[in-house]
Parts: structure tokens; C-alpha cells; sequence
């Protein structure tokens, strides 16, 4: 079942075409958007919330259209946006409270909640200071906690490690995997780190100069085709490289005793004759695993950089 | 081994929230609470609002003193007492009242409300408000809302206190009977100025980053009009020396060309007052005529509404440069 769905959706600034025919449905779970600087991950962002009023095409979230019922539709989404953003003159509890009661809570019922997600976010010790005083990764956690505060059932992070030093990272990235797996909540991660994104995503949406280039599973991304495996063997054995030969099935080294061996008719297939060679040259196999390639050079052929 | 506490925020998991949600209908009224709660939290306010209600709390004592002691120092102290009071034009004192506090109220619309758009588009808090399931109508309402309510209280308060203490005391001395409307008009009165001062305020503020640059924006809108009809004045006085004689219509109107100008003649409109000096000097003539209200009523709606106008179109999630 798809959280989001979009049809031909166009947004131009002026002349400018920041998301061209952009059509894809976004699935449950936590999904990476995936894009360089400019791609329009921003933008899509922008107009799911109804910030921006697409030119062309039709959309829906959770069910809401996005150009008639953005009431609705922001009712049921919470937004962490990539700039810094608090209200002057309140604490951290105050900031909260106060963006529940923006989403229609009663005040006893934002209050409880402010300091329920206050502590999910790791903000407990400094609820009552001021969020003005607070360090970048502390920014990072209330802007988070003010878009949970309501209980959304699409939680949209823009760029959510955006200034954070490695320590800061690895929590945020921690606290989103937590909030996306097992809790009702969707995610839409839109970053440009693609670390980030494998760490908590479980599919992505790669877009590029406004248009979608490649949607899936990341383990699907980053399959390579033709099914080959890695073979890496305890030392190097130019016997295993001459066995694979023999039996006409090609290779190519990954190093001194490590080989990518392109897949036969089948898996199965494969892994056999891979044992039966290394049985003929005397090799011990270390590991043998189905071959991938990085998120990068997923995401690299999905742009065509 | 430990007793599980009941304590709700002890236990750290994230659960989703399946509490009651207001309808949409009321999104401003947080909006406005935050305001004037913020604004009402600022250091001075309650010293600028005290300060605001000097002109009744003076009249007051003046009252006092010259009701109680002149009549205890016998029969010529009675007698003054009683043409003192046969002079006083009782709704003139809320129109001077009003008035002289027009400045303190501009303080009041700089501390509640200079900072209420110019700090949130400093902090992107558009994005969080927005984000929301409000509307910009809400957003605008409820910030101009939030500070027009709290200046129509700092008016209405030392208002209806002093009306209800003359009410009490001077009943026999015609306070009732000059102006049996005169509550109905204070009730029109004090909301006016708040609504006026909060829709400039807010124009104001949404143009700008800081809420500081806004309220100095203002304050120069106020002072310099004013300045302008204070020459308008003085020439105008100036003319009336070599011929009190000759009516100038024309300059009366000029006279009220200023953010307190617009406020006292709307004032004066609704009070139905020229507006004698506070212990009726007989200077009739150099008092400006009561403006005519087919012109002033939709200036005034004019301003307000540009003002607002401005916050509209500067209010925005986004900013999407073409």
C-alpha cells in the first residue's frame, strides 16, 4: 500500500521546471529521497505540504489530495524542515506544547505530549531552556520533536543531519531508524548523503533535475546485473581462475584472491560450479556472497553521472 | 527487582498520539494566546500599561480633592465645587483620556506586536506554523488578534473604572444625565485604537526580519506624522490669533493627518465631542472642528486594511524567487 501517490506532477518556478512530470508512488516504511543539490527533493517536499501549488498533474498523501485538502493532509504529516526553525521566546516545552496546539491538541494533551516526545528526542535534561541557546544537534532533535508532537502518520525529514558533527549524526540517524521501524510511523528522509539514507531506509526515490530516475528496495538497487557472486578465497589461486576458465564461466578479479564471477542460469547453478572449482584448484573458499555494488554507484547510474 | 512507575514519561518508547483534536475552525486562538502571553511577558509592559491610565487616575484625584475638601471649607468652598463641577463636559475626559495616552498605546503595539512576524520569518518559524494544519488566515488572524486585544484592554480598563467610580459619584453632578450613551461609546471606542495600532503593527512587522527595525519602522511613521500636523497646527493656530473669526475646515481636517490624529478623530466622532480643555478654558474657537466621518471611517478602514493587505502578501511558507 502506497503512503503517497503522484501523477505527473509539475512545479515551475517561473521558467524554471523544479519537478517535471514527476510521477511515483511512495510505499510504506521509512523512504530514502535521493538526489544532488538542486534535484527538487525540496520542492516535492514543499508541495506534498501545499507551500508550493504544482502547475500541473495531481497528488495525493495518505489519502488527502495535495492541491484541495491541505488541512487534512497536514493534520496527519509532520515536517522537519532542513533550516533552522523555533519560535523566539519559548523553551523547548513551550515550543512544543505550542505545535501541538497549532495541530488542534488540547492544551492538558500538548503539554503531556510535548514532554513525552521531549524525552523519545533526548531533549529531557533541557526541556525548559530556551531553544535559542541550543546547539545545532539539539536544533535538529526539537525540530524533529515538533513534528511529532501531533502523532503524524508521514513524518517528512528534510536533510535531518544537516550540520551535525559524526556523534550527533549516528543519534539522529538512530532516532529516525527508531521512529520509522515498528511505530505506525512513515518516513520520507530527502538527503543528498547516501550513508544516511542506507542507514535507515529501507527503499529509495532517486531524483534528479526534477524528474524521477529509479525507485526500489536499496538491495534491489544495488543488485548487479547477470547475477554474479564475490568469491573470496583463503590465498590466491591462479589454479581457481584457470578452473573457472575451463568451465568457460567468467570472471573478473577484485583483488589477490578475491573474484567476481558472473552468474549462471541460475543461483544455485552458480555456487555449485564456484565449490566445484575451488574443489579442482585446492582454493578454500572464505566467503561467497551474492555481488552488489555501493548505493553510489547505484545512484550514479540512476542520474547517469 | 523494581516496581514498573506509572509515570508515563519514564517510559521512553515513542507511541503515536490517539488524543481528542480540536476542530480546525479555532486554529488562530493559540495563535493570539501566544502573542499577547508573550507580549504581556515583556519587561516595561505592565509599567507602559500602568503609565497609560495617568490622565484618569489624575482627573481622579482632581475630582476627589475638589468634590471633598472645598466642600469641608464651607460655603464658598461648596460653591466652587459646584461651578467646577457645572463646567465639566464629563465625556471629554475619556476623549482626553484616550488621547493623551495614544503615544503609550504605540509603545504597547511595538511591545506585543513589532516582533510577532518580523521575529518568526527571522527563525523560519513560518515553516512550523504553516506546517501545521492552519491556514494563513489563521496565522495573520491570530497574531493581529493577539495584540489588538490586549491594547483594547489597556484601553478599556482605566475606561470603565473611571466610568464606573463617576458613575457612583458624580451622578448628581450630570454624569449620567449629559451622555445616557456614554458606555455604549467607550465600549466602541477602546477596541478602535486596538485594531488600529495591531493592523499597522503587523503590516509592519511581516515586511521585516527583526522586530526591533519594525518597531522603529513604526515609531518614524508616528513621529513623523505627527510632526506634520504639528506644523499643520502651529500655522493653523497662527491664523486663528489674527482672525478667530474665520473658519479654516480645511486645516482642522490637516490637524488630524497623524496615526494619533486618525485615532483622536475617530474618537472624537464616536464620542460626539469637539473636545474642551480639560477644565473648560472657554477657548472654543481654537479647538478643531469633529471631523466629517465619510471621510475619516474609510481612512482609516483604508490603512488598516493596507497594512493588513501587506502582511497577506509577505506572509508565505516559501520564497520562491522567480
Amino acid at each position: 500500500m502506497s503512503v503517497a501517490s503522484f501523477d505527473s506532477l509539475t512545479v515551475r518556478y517561473g521558467n524554471f521546471v523544479a519537478l517535471n512530470q514527476f510521477s511515483c508512488q511512495i510505499p510504506e516504511g521509512c523512504v530514502g529521497l535521493l538526489g544532488p543539490n538542486g534535484a527538487g527533493k525540496t520542492t516535492l517536499i514543499k508541495t506534498i505540504l501545499g507551500f508550493i501549488a504544482p502547475t500541473q498533474g495531481r497528488g495525493s498523501v495518505l489519502g488527502s489530495d495535495i492541491a484541495t485538502e491541505g488541512d487534512a493532509l497536514r493534520q496527519k504529516v509532520g515536517l522537519m524542515p532542513e533550516q533552522d526553525c523555533h519560535i523566539p521566546g519559548m523553551n523547548a516545552v513551550e515550543f512544543v506544547a505550542y505545535a501541538g496546539r497549532l495541530a488542534g491538541m488540547p492544551q492538558a494533551h500538548a503539554i503531556r505530549r510535548a514532554h513525552e516526545v521531549l524525552e523519545y528526542c533526548g531533549l529531557g535534561e533541557a526541556r525548559y531552556r530556551n531553544v535559542e541557546t541550543y546547539s545545532t544537534g539539539m536544533k535538529q532533535r526539537i525540530k524533529l520533536a515538533q513534528a511529532l508532537v501531533h502523532g503524524p502518520k508521514l513524518l517528512l525529514l528534510d536533510e535531518p543531519t544537516n550540520g551535525l558533527d559524526p556523534r550527533g549524526r549516528e543519534e539522529m540517524l538512530e532516532l529516525v531508524r527508531s521512529v520509522s521501524h515498528g511505530k505506525g510511523v512513515n518516513v520520507l528522509v530527502s538527503s543528498h548523503l547516501l550513508p544516511d539514507i542506507e542507514r535507515v531506509c529501507d527503499e529509495v526515490i532517486v531524483v534528479f533535475r526534477g524528474e524521477l530516475r529509479a525507485q526500489g528496495k536499496i538491495q534491489d538497487l544495488k543488485r548487479v546485473a547477470g547475477q554474479p557472486v564475490d568469491v573470496e578465497l583463503r590465498e590466491p589461486s591462479p589454479e581457481f581462475a584457470a578452473a573457472l576458465g575451463s568451465r568457460n564461466m567468467s570472471w573478473e578479479p577484485r583483488g589477490l584472491s578475491e573474484f567476481r564471477v558472473m552468474g549462471l542460469n541460475t543461483p544455485e547453478e552458480t555456487v555449485h560450479a564456484v565449490y566445484a572449482c575451488a574443489a579442482q584448484a585446492g582454493a578454500q573458499v572464505r566467503s561467497l556472497a551474492p555481488a552488489e555494488r555501493s548505493l553510489e554507484e547505484a545512484f550514479m547510474e540512476a542520474i547517469h553521472v | 527487582m523494581s516496581e514498573p512507575t506509572s509515570n508515563p514519561i519514564a517510559d521512553l518508547t515513542y507511541r503515536n498520539y490517539d488524543g481528542p483534536i480540536e476542530p480546525a475552525r479555532a486554529r488562530w486562538l493559540p495563535i493570539a494566546a501566544a502573542t499577547a502571553s508573550m507580549g504581556v511577558k515583556k519587561k516595561g509592559f505592565w509599567l507602559v500599561a500602568a503609565l497609560s491610565s495617568w490622565y484618569y487616575v489624575v482627573m481622579l484625584i482632581v475630582f476627589y480633592v475638589i468634590g471633598n475638601f472645598t466642600r469641608q471649607s464651607g460655603d464658598r468652598g461648596a460653591q466652587i465645587s459646584e461651578e467646577f463641577f457645572k463646567r465639566i463636559v464629563w465625556k471629554d475626559q475619556f476623549l482626553h483620556g484616550f488621547g493623551y495616552s495614544q503615544m503609550l498605546f504605540l509603545v504597547l503595539a511595538i511591545m506585543l506586536g513589532a516582533g510577532a512576524i518580523a521575529n518568526d520569518n527571522r527563525s523560519n518559524a513560518l515553516l512550523v506554523y504553516l506546517s501545521k494544519p492552519l491556514r494563513k488566515i489563521d496565522y495573520l488572524f491570530g497574531k493581529w488578534l493577539g495584540v489588538a486585544w490586549v491594547i483594547t484592554l489597556v484601553a478599556l480598563v482605566p475606561m470603565l473604572f473611571f466610568y464606573l467610580y463617576c458613575l457612583m459619584t458624580y451622578r448628581d453632578q450630570g454624569f449620567l444625565s449629559q451622555d445616557p450613551l456614554l458606555i455604549l461609546r467607550i465600549l466602541v471606542l477602546a477596541p478602535m485604537t486596538g485594531l488600529f495600532y495591531s493592523s499597522l503593527v503587523i503590516g509592519i512587522s511581516s515586511l521585516l526580519n527583526q522586530g526591533r527595525l519594525a518597531g522603529a519602522a513604526l515609531a518614524g511613521v508616528y513621529f513623523l506624522t505627527y510632526f506634520f500636523t504639528q506644523l499643520i497646527n502651529g500655522y493653523r493656530m497662527n491664523l486663528l490669533m489674527m482672525n478667530p473669526d474665520q473658519t479654516r475646515t480645511g486645516l482642522d481636517l490637516l490637524w488630524y493627518l497623524s496615526l494619533d490624529g486618525i485615532n483622536i478623530a475617530l474618537a472624537k466622532m464616536i464620542l460626539g465631542t469637539r473636545g474642551q480643555p480639560p477644565f473648560n478654558a472657554g477657548q472654543d474657537f481654537v479647538l478643531p472642528v469633529i471631523p466629517p466621518a465619510w471621510i475619516f471611517i474609510p481612512l482609516a478602514l483604508l490603512i488598516c486594511g493596507g497594512f493588513l493587505a501587506i502582511a497577506w502578501s509577505r506572509v508565505r511558507a516559501v520564497e520562491v524567487v522567480r
